[in-house]
């Protein structure tokens, strides 16, 4: 593909995310052919020396990519495409200008891992944030899901529930829903080790459901005992079982200190 | 065979008996390893050339352009090629050269034959060593260095693996010091690859933790893991590649949440450290990171710990925090979080501390569900300076779904009760038993492979106890023939 006709695609791409509401469908069309003609031009994953111009168009292109995977609510291509970013942000970043859109992206990266539930890669990949802590705890893209994480671990769900409106970009609220998700099962959970028995009103409040045939629907699902008429749920608790004597495992570990011992003597 | 032997080893103990007390003058240490090298390479014993690089920490100090310049004439003929290319890598002082040719005539008397190649990289090693004391100096270091790589894969010796090994750690550095480490990561990855295939230990495990550390300046976490887990790293490694090597396993894994597993690795290499007098840095960076992990894990550290002479003053921000955790005060927490930051920042320990600030509230909710029969959420909020009575509520509900704490909340009250703590006696503790009986047979049977043993020495002992068959079958023999009467053996035995 020539030089000015990629040119032109992106120039086209750029109108069409920009549009109010954007060009959804448009944009998908034009990414695809602008990956192909990236790869033709070795832009896609750059190697050697390219015109710097265009590297800063290429890494654009991307993360219009990223945020248009998004928007599509397809993730997984959010990933591809933030792994194809990664070479942009980290490898060239003493020579690339800095991209406004760096760190939102990231942010959204961090929240998709933490809404999948992959808190060790959450971890790692906050590690390698090229950003002394002071600056990252600073960036508001960076710090909201900083936040949610610590919430998470410490068990302050209302917090977590309160800052789900605060998303810095419009994206980051396309997670909030599997974000909720996430906390109900949490608080689920909690709810069974904790209480006896709840009122109906309080579990749903602390819930946050707004609605009780919601709440009725989540009960079932989880398998509590609801009383319509005491308007309480209660909660089966697993009784202890007596805890069994593990012989198998006690005879193994015998016979095998005898064979050590056999061995030191 | 006998007679070559007895006289060298009639000198290696003349060598070792000065080394002992006074160390020789530099020039004259680089001359008798020059001799062990050779030895080496002749005997095919790598036990010599590891002596050689013993002394290399101490010797490594006491050498300048000087003794460098003389042991380099002294050890190489007058016009030899391999000669030139060294000494130009030293600046050239005139008047120490006069000073040579005046030192030299009785040298040269003797023609000298050209030292083994292993000599020749051993020098650049140290060349390159002293290269790296001044910051003037280092962008020549990094293009010896790359001449050394290619001069040492060239002549491809595998009596030239321990000294290689020492060299891509000055490789390392140099890229280091010249601040372009990240350019160094394709080479080493090269080396490891070819290492690894000619099964060269000890340069496989030197690249290993060389490769590990460049990834991990940089806070490359997803590609140290991917090469811990594509690599193996050799077991028959020397002790200080082992330390650094989990050192950087605990490093990882702390970072992955697998607080476990970093604290066995950390362990680990606290065990293999070399004495804490002599490489305190080593010991204080590892201890720093032991000491995070093991609060991570909800344990105290020891007490004993921060008064050890060595880790006292490096410790005492850690202290301070441990000091937070311990009685459960998240204010406390912040404000110590917050006054040393810029350590744990240089530390590359501040977001490991910050993940603390859970185990600050679960110690606070444990050591009130000890004291407290009944709280109510109220007073844990103020006492825990948390934000509101909700968050209490859904805190202490997860500690007790977690197994922090034993006990449950009456909702429409507004307190928690606690339960009794069950009594400890369970089938975990057979459970740590065991993990402590398989540790120490572990430790036995390491020992028992660890063990050298002399070489040869069993042919003596085939040789007696041949010997003793044979005497035993004649005296059976003569026993039959009659000749011997009881009187003689008795006198004989």
């Amino acid at each position: 593909m020539a030089h000015n006709q990629l040119n032109a695609l992106y120039s086209d791409l750029v109108r069409a995310f920009d549009a109010r509401p954007s060009d959804l469908q448009t944009c998908g069309s034009l990414l695809s052919k602008l990956k192909i003609g990236l790869m033709e031009a070795g832009l896609l994953l750059p190697q050697g020396e390219p015109n710097l111009q265009d590297l800063v168009i290429a890494r654009d292109i991307l993360e219009i990519g990223a945020f248009w995977s998004i928007r599509t609510r397809d993730v997984p291509s959010f990933d591809r495409y933030f792994s194809q970013l990664q070479t942009f942000y980290t490898d060239f970043s003493s020579t690339l200008p800095p991209s406004k859109r760096e760190y939102p992206i990231r942010g959204l990266n961090l929240i998709r891992l933490l809404t999948q539930n992959r808190i060790a890669d959450f971890h790692s990949t906050l590690e390698s944030l090229p950003l002394p802590a002071e600056a990252v705890s600073e960036n508001p893209y960076l710090s909201h899901p900083i936040n949610l994480e610590r919430w998470l671990m410490e068990g302050s769900y209302s917090k977590v529930w309160n800052a789900r409106e605060e998303a810095p970009v419009e994206e980051y609220k396309f997670f909030v829903d599997y974000l909720m998700s996430t906390i109900r099962n949490e608080i689920a959970s909690c709810e069974e080790a904790a209480y006896e028995s709840l009122p109906l009103d309080d579990a749903k409040t602390l819930l946050f459901f707004t609605s009780q045939s919601d709440l009725l629907t989540f009960a079932q699902n989880r398998g509590w005992q609801v009383n319509l008429t005491e308007k309480t749920i209660t909660f089966s608790r697993k009784t202890e079982e007596q805890t069994e004597i593990p012989k198998d495992k006690l005879i193994a570990r015998s016979l095998a200190y005898a064979r050590e011992l056999e061995q030191i003597v | 065979m006998p007679d070559v032997e007895k006289p060298t080893n009639g000198d290696k103990k003349d060598v070792k008996k000065p080394e002992a007390r006074t160390p020789p003058p530099p020039t004259q240490e680089i001359k008798t390893n020059i001799l062990l090298l050779e030895r080496a390479v002749a005997t095919l014993e790598p036990r010599f050339t590891h002596r050689v690089l013993r002394s290399l920490a101490a010797l490594r100090k006491r050498i300048d352009n000087k003794v460098l310049r003389t042991a380099i004439e002294e050890a190489y003929p007058k016009d030899s090629q391999s000669k030139k290319s060294l000494l130009a890598w030293l600046p050239s002082v005139d008047d120490a050269m006069d000073v040579e040719t005046t030192a030299l005539p009785p040298t040269k008397a003797s023609p000298i034959p050209e030292p083994v190649p292993e000599a020749d990289i051993y020098l650049r090693l140290l060349i390159l060593h002293h290269l790296l004391t001044k910051p003037e100096t280092y962008s020549k270091a990094i293009d010896l260095a790359q001449e050394t790589i290619h001069k040492m894969q060239a002549l491809n010796r595998r009596s030239m693996d321990p000294i290689a090994a020492k060299i891509w750690f000055a490789v390392e550095r140099a890229y280091e010091l010249g601040g372009e480490l990240a350019d160094a990561r394709p080479l080493f990855l090269a080396a490891q690859r070819s290492a690894a295939l000619r099964h060269d230990d000890e340069t496989q495990a030197s690249l290993i933790n060389r490769l590990l550390r460049s990834y991990l300046h940089y806070s490359l976490y997803d590609q140290a893991d991917k090469l811990v887990a594509k690599t193996t790293f050799p077991a028959s490694a020397g002790n200080p590649q082992f330390a650094r090597y989990h050192y950087f396993l605990g490093r990882i894994r702390a970072v992955q949440l697998n607080y476990t597993d970093a604290h066995t690795n950390l362990q680990q290499a606290i065990r293999r450290s070399p004495p804490p007098k002599v490489a305190p840095g080593f010991y204080q960076t590892v201890h720093k990171l032991f000491v995070i992990v093991e609060l991570l894990m909800g344990d105290i550290p020891d007490r004993s710990l921060f008064r050890h002479p060595v880790l006292q003053k490096a410790l005492h921000a850690y202290f301070e925090i441990v000091k937070a955790v311990r009685t459960g005060s998240l204010s406390q927490f912040q404000t110590t979080l917050a006054k040393h930051a810029a350590q744990f920042e240089a530390d590359k320990t501040y977001t490991l501390v910050a993940r603390l600030r859970q185990n600050v509230i679960k110690t606070g909710i444990r050591r009130l569900s000890l004291s407290y029969s009944r709280i109510s959420l109220r007073d844990i909020c103020v006492k825990l300076h948390l934000d509101s009575e909700e968050d209490a509520e859904y805190i202490v509900g997860k500690a007790i779904r977690d197994g922090v704490i034993e006990g449950r909340i009456v909702h429409e009250k507004g307190w928690m009760e606690c339960g009794s703590q069950k009594g400890a006696y369970g089938p975990e503790v057979s459970e740590v038993f065991s993990r402590r009986i398989g540790y120490c047979l572990e430790l036995h049977n390491q020992s028992v492979k660890a063990m050298r043993y002399p070489l040869n020495a069993h042919r003596k002992e085939l040789a007696a106890a041949e010997g003793a068959r044979e005497r035993e079958r004649e005296l059976a023999k003569e026993i039959q023939d009659g000749d011997l009467d009881d009187e003689d053996i008795g006198g004989e035995f």
